[in-house]
């Protein structure tokens, strides 16, 4: 548990608490002081617990571990371990050009719950799908991945924009006409179907 | 009056009983590593919080709307 969440605890636990207070004894609401009381002990505090156990979800949720501990997530997070840097999310997550811990979120904070309310839909229909029905073989994403992913790191970076074809294709890459990765300049992506065949990076090597 | 007193009294106690069952939930929501906590927090213990609070609102109407209150 972090240092954030067992504060979070803390909260809840006095809330709890002070809740108890007029599960037991609801009399003492007669005086200002129960009033002012059970205000903030029925009213602020579980409303802050909600908010601060909303943002404490999401920032678990964007961590590597939570996205692979789904089944059909877990060979995605072995395409991480690809030995090979021509793989866009290998050599991104190998070299630490996106948090390790964050490898999944860094290049796709658009997704599901990190997205608008239709994406969040979509979150919900996979977790259906994961335990309740059957994931598909092959996991897309809905509309395609788009190339603002990518540019939220690279646009600017002078590696990227002095790079000819890059700076020849920048209107068709901003406006995601033209694909970073479906167009063949960069489609090795996660590959999962071929893991088995690929040799693998073990840290520490 | 007393009935009505009575019902205010009921009502922070199933306000009190919903928050406290829904603070639980989340507790266990945030120790439990897995994609179903964060469903297991917005779908139920959110929703069990936030009927708590929402009763207690209702009671603070309902207090209010007592005439006893408005004499002073």
């Amino acid at each position: 548990m972090s240092g954030s969440t067992e504060i979070l605890v803390a909260l809840i636990a006095v809330t709890i608490v002070l809740a108890a207070v007029f599960l037991v004894r609801p009399s003492i609401t007669a005086g200002i002081t129960g009033k002012v009381l059970a205000f903030v002990a029925l009213c602020i505090l579980p409303a802050l617990c909600i908010d601060a156990g909303m943002s404490a979800h999401m920032q678990r949720s964007e961590q590597t571990q939570f996205c692979i501990s789904c089944h059909a997530m877990q060979t995605h997070g072995q395409s991480l371990y690809i030995d090979d840097a021509s793989y866009i999310p290998a050599e991104h997550f190998q070299n630490h050009l996106v948090p390790a811990d964050q490898a999944c979120y860094a290049c796709h904070t658009d997704y599901t719950i990190f997205g608008p309310l239709k994406d969040k839909l979509q979150g919900m229909k996979r977790v259906y799908m994961q335990y309740v029905s059957t994931p598909p073989k092959v996991i897309e994403i809905s509309g395609g991945y788009s190339n603002l992913q990518c540019l939220h790191c690279h646009a600017g970076a002078r590696s990227f924009e002095e790079n000819p074809i890059h700076s020849a294709l920048m209107a068709s890459l901003t406006t995601n006409q033209v694909s970073c990765i479906t167009s063949g300049c960069h489609d090795a992506i996660h590959n999962v179907a071929e893991i088995g065949q690929l040799k693998m990076w073990s840290p520490g090597q | 009056m007393k009935l009505r007193a009575i019902g205010i009294r009921k009502f922070l106690q199933v306000s009190s009983a919903l928050i406290i069952l829904g603070l639980l939930v989340e507790i266990v929501s945030l120790v439990w590593f897995h994609p179903l906590a964060f469903v297991l927090f917005a779908f139920v213990g959110a929703t069990l919080i936030g009927l708590g609070i929402l009763v207690y609102l209702l009671s603070l109407v309902f207090a209010s709307s007592t005439p006893t209150d408005n004499r002073g």
